[in-house]
């Protein structure tokens, strides 16, 4: 399946740039993605309730920043950030964004990754677990969390993305 | 009288940890789908892991639109004294019209047989019946349906087992090997006080640390280092039984290797040793790992029955270490 578009998948394509300028743009793009995915998919965050308030470092290995991510609690809250002091992390996780993206989603086993060495972990193992159990037990599509931002945008964006998608799959046939 | 799920061509019993596993291995072309309540009662009791009532309800209703059963683990030993969330268990089981139940423990059994009779009784590889008696014994007291075979069985004993017994068997065909005398294991327990017969983990993760140090991946469980894997090296689950240790100036696995279970090969002898269900392991994996996995046996399992060649199905990418075998039913052991 290509990749879609998201608010990661555009700090990917930003991540030139982005290691110059500031970050503060970023912010409450991620901010709504989180806040439109705990409307979506209610049950992943319950299953984080019961790590209290945690920490996460993300640290997209192919990204100029990381983000700290503190998903349970009563203020979820992430940021994208030059650096973080991981002594008072709960535990981070290190890996090309893409593949991160694909774990997010569903298309990527943890355990497979683990063992290929491509996924490494520090920090509470447990904590871990529990997020990636929970983030796999909903169908977490960021693409259609993107559109639920955009409102009544979102339609007009859905129909050029499933004809570019069109497009594409047109092409990569006829080659 | 218990419902029966005789088929006639082998049925793929596959995992849920969550119900988006559930909805995938439906989907997917599993016949039945296993699974556990998010609490001790079963085997995979890990965090974040397994269902609430209303997800098994709601996974129960999405299986049966789709022609699949759902099974429900109950397969660790109710603490003395303490039996009520093992009784709830199998009570709720029953409620969301459940097609069959797994137990391990006596005493769980003679309670579901006598309060729950017209639940179908299956019994998990965690009470270890390898043999004709311990199987007639199930089956006779507590009218088991099924037995969910240990993996340390030949084919040919599995065979001769099926000769001999009137139940339905039921064997593991891919995933995380055990290859302790299950429901029996004490390695976890002795290091973190946790066992999967009894609180439902092996090697906790909350006794698990990774260390990054000079190069190596260093798993510990505990205070024991379980192994030390090259910048190259593909790693394994920091379990005991899994560890590489140094005896006597050398250094290697002392019971076995990171590997899985891949029997992938072996369908036609399984089916013609009188198996009826094949069984994925990992409900703790991730939906992709159950995806790939169950699509590939799916396809095999057609083919299997419809005597042709087994399609190219490679699924080395989700192997423990990046290593399978086929376990006892090849039996090499060192």
């Amino acid at each position: 399946m290509a990749t879609r578009l998201s608010p990661l998948n555009v700090a990917a394509f930003l991540s030139r740039p982005l290691s110059v300028l500031p970050l503060a743009p970023l912010q409450p793009l991620l901010a709504a993605a989180l806040m439109v995915m705990r409307r979506q998919h209610p049950a992943v965050f319950e299953r984080l309730d019961e790590l209290g308030d945690p920490l996460f470092v993300i640290d997209p290995i192919d990204l100029p920043f990381i983000f700290a991510m503190r998903p349970a609690g009563a203020r979820p809250s992430i940021l994208a950030c030059r650096e973080v002091n991981t002594d008072i992390a709960t535990a981070i996780i290190h890996g090309p964004l893409p593949m991160l993206i694909d774990l997010l989603e569903g298309r990527l086993d943890g355990d497979a990754l683990f063992f290929s060495r491509e996924l490494t972990v520090g920090g509470d193992t447990e904590a871990v677990l529990v997020l990636r159990n929970a983030v796999d037990s909903d169908e977490i599509d960021l693409f259609e969390d993107f559109l639920a931002i955009l409102g009544l945008l979102a339609g007009p964006l859905r129909f050029a993305a499933e004809f570019k998608n069109a497009v594409t799959t047109d092409w990569n046939a006829a080659r | 009288m218990n419902k029966s799920l005789a088929t006639k061509k082998l049925e793929l019993v596959c995992p849920a940890g969550t119900p988006a596993s559930l909805r995938a291995a439906v989907d997917a072309g599993a016949d039945t789908v296993y699974l556990g309540f998010r609490d001790e009662t079963n085997a995979r009791n890990f965090p974040g892991l397994n269902f609430s009532r209303k997800e098994l309800a709601d996974g129960v209703a999405y299986a049966h639109d789709h022609n699949a059963k759902v099974l429900v683990a109950i397969n660790t030993f109710p603490k003395a004294g303490n039996p009520e969330s093992w009784h709830d268990a199998v009570r709720d089981a029953e409620a969301v019209d459940a097609d069959a139940v797994i137990l391990a423990d006596i005493g769980l059994l003679a309670y579901t047989a006598e309060h729950h009779p017209e639940l179908r009784r299956h019994l998990s590889v965690q009470a270890s019946a390898s043999n004709t008696e311990a199987i007639r014994f199930y089956a006779r007291e507590f009218d088991v349906k099924r037995v969910v075979l240990p993996r340390v069985l030949t084919v040919e004993e599995i065979a001769a087992l099926n000769a001999d017994v009137p139940v339905e068997t039921e064997v593991f065909v891919f995933g995380g090997l055990c290859v302790m005398a299950e429901g029996r294991c004490s390695l976890s327990s002795y290091v973190t006080g946790q066992s999967p017969n009894m609180n439902g983990v092996c090697s906790p993760a909350s006794h698990v640390h990774y260390e990054e140090i000079d190069g190596q991946l260093v798993s510990k469980l505990g205070d024991f280092t379980i192994n030390s894997f090259g910048e190259d090296e593909a790693a394994g689950y920091p379990t005991l039984c899994k560890g590489r240790f140094s005896v006597e100036g050398s250094v290697s696995y002392l019971f076995e290797d990171p590997t899985s279970l891949n029997a992938i090969t072996m369908l036609d002898a399984l089916m013609k040793a009188g198996v009826t269900a094949l069984k994925i392991e990992g409900r703790q994996r991730g939906r992709a790992y159950v995806t790939q996995v169950v699509s590939a046996f799916r396809k095999a399992v057609d083919a299997a029955s419809r005597g042709e060649a087994l399609p190219d199905l490679d699924m080395s990418l989700l192997t423990e270490g990046g290593q399978e075998t086929t376990g006892a039913y090849q039996k090499t052991w060192r």
